[in-house]
């Protein structure tokens, strides 16, 4: 206790004294760290999108004109006891008009005009949990449907979800390298401040290395110098954060709940936000530590 | 032995005894503050022993060499104090950095303050002290730690011969109570006024034993 009392008192002492540096540093710190919080809560929201659309995603299957009413009832069956469907619904071809007509109020006359009705009867099938979790056996149920004499066509949404998803991981890549890269860089401001306070205290050191004192004593300032740099820089990089965040919704909040549904874009889930101080906190630990171990 | 064979002591052989007062004089480049960084174990002879309370310092671990320079004090010409502390901050920064007990640490630095007679000044910084006050600052950091060896090098090397004479009586009262002390200087007047066993040291060996 009183060691880390000392630690702290000594590092605080530091850090005024060298205060613009240290400014400097917690602001590399915070500006990594904002752009990790920041891909952080785009990736949240993203994956909020992705979970959302993969619960609606569903398996649409389209029957041909001529297709037999035993047909129909079997792949009715088949769809219901193939294990992924958490729902079945038929629609024929007038309940696809009837729909269209709801949907699309405008073009309802014009299609209501037409001799015969362009809509094919199909099975919309609402896929449940375990569909989501194995998408091959919707690819199995899929291809088996498709090649039934009177299926017209199979659309399943996991296709582009898929897409979206591979999408969405190169994205997380990118983003996950600019971070790293942050990181080092904050990483070495601290090492750098530290660096310079270790030679502003050169004196200091040089006496306790005289008198015997624990290395822990020496070292434990310069770490927690560098614990101080990126706690301040963590919390300047949630209160960036959250200025970016109440800017983006008030700017395009309404359009984006409407866009993808949810009830506004949502800040980076608590833990994150711990991680974010932590995350800043080890990294000027690690710059602190870099130059300590130098000291002996 | 330094690099290109220049010897900074050499066939040097002596002993000092627990509560002696001994002088280290010669010239500049005699070896004098070799021997103490030696002692101090800053530096490990290439060769030989240098044997203190029964250890060899060339065989000390790091740890163990702390724990041995935590039996040390030292003072520097310079006098080497922290200028951005004070009095008080400067005599208690050995024992906080030992990681003594605050209330230890308080009564010890009074208690060597007053002992160095600077108890009145003890909130001024070094800048606003005198070069006798200031090496009596330095002083009372060596003592704060109750070393039972004292290492001083040239610690009057800035002072005039009234001061200087002043140090030394602090010195002399420190022996007396028992702790080993060392002083390098060349000043010979100094020493024939304190009048205590004195080697001189010449192109690092001890040329003259008093």
């Amino acid at each position: 206790m009183r060691a880390l009392g000392y630690f702290f008192s000594e590092a605080a002492d530091s850090l005024w004294r060298s205060r613009g540096a240290a400014l400097l540093s917690v602001l590399t710190i915070g500006a990594g760290l904002f752009v990790l919080g920041f891909f952080l809560m785009v990736n949240a929201n993203i994956q909020r999108i992705i979970g959302r659309w993969s619960d609606s995603a569903e398996l649409a299957v389209y029957l041909k004109d001529d297709i037999a009413p035993a047909q129909v009832a079997m792949i009715g069956d088949l769809l219901q006891k193939s294990g992924v469907a958490a729902g079945v619904q038929y629609l024929s071809k007038d309940d696809a008009k009837r729909e269209f007509a709801r949907d699309f109020p405008d073009l309802a006359a014009a299609a209501a005009g037409l001799d015969r009705n362009p809509f094919p009867a199909s099975f919309a099938v609402r896929l449940n949990a375990q569909a989501q979790s194995a998408p091959a056996a919707v690819d199995n149920l899929s291809a088996t449907i498709g090649g039934i004499a009177g299926v017209a066509d199979v659309r399943y949404d996991r296709t582009w979800l898929s897409r979206l998803n591979a999408t969405v991981r190169a994205i997380r890549g990118a983003g996950l390298a600019i971070v790293l890269l942050m990181a080092i860089a904050s990483a070495m401001t601290v090492a750098n401040v530290v660096r310079l306070a270790a030679m502003s205290r050169r004196n200091e050191i040089e006496i306790m290395q005289l008198v015997g004192a624990p290395f822990a004593y020496i070292r434990g300032p310069f770490i927690a110098e560098g614990l101080i740099q990126g706690g301040m820089g963590a919390l300047f990089a949630i209160v960036l954060l959250l200025a970016a965040f109440a800017a983006i919704r008030a700017r395009f909040g309404t359009a984006l709940a409407e866009a993808v549904g949810l009830m506004g874009v949502a800040f980076v889930p608590a833990q994150l936000v711990l991680l974010l101080v932590a995350g800043g906190m080890a990294l000027g630990c690690l710059g602190g530590f870099a130059v300590a171990r130098r000291v002996r | 032995m330094y690099t290109r064979g220049v010897y900074a002591l050499r066939e040097l052989s002596l002993r000092i005894d627990k509560g002696e007062f001994v002088f280290l004089t010669g010239p500049s480049g005699a070896g004098k503050s070799t021997l103490l960084r030696l002692l101090l174990r800053q530096e490990i002879p290439t060769d030989g022993r240098i044997v203190v309370g029964g250890r060899d310092l060339s065989q000390l671990s790091l740890r163990q060499v702390q724990a041995y320079r935590r039996t040390l004090g030292f003072v520097f010409q310079d006098f080497k104090l922290l200028q951005n502390k004070t009095v008080l901050e400067n005599v208690a920064f050995v024992s906080r950095v030992l990681g003594h007990a605050a209330q230890q640490q308080q009564r010890r630095t009074f208690q060597v303050l007053k002992w160095v007679g600077l108890q009145h000044r003890m909130n001024a910084y070094p800048q606003e002290l005198s070069g006798g006050e200031q090496q009596r600052v330095a002083i009372g950091r060596a003592l704060v730690n109750e070393p039972t060896i004292i290492l001083a090098d040239e610690p009057t090397g800035n002072l005039d011969p009234d001061l200087s004479l002043e140090i030394m009586n602090l010195f002399r009262e420190i022996n007396a109570r028992g702790t080993t002390v060392l002083v390098a200087t060349h000043d010979r007047e100094l020493i024939r006024r304190v009048g205590r066993r004195t080697l001189s040291l010449n192109h690092g060996t001890v040329v003259e034993a008093t």
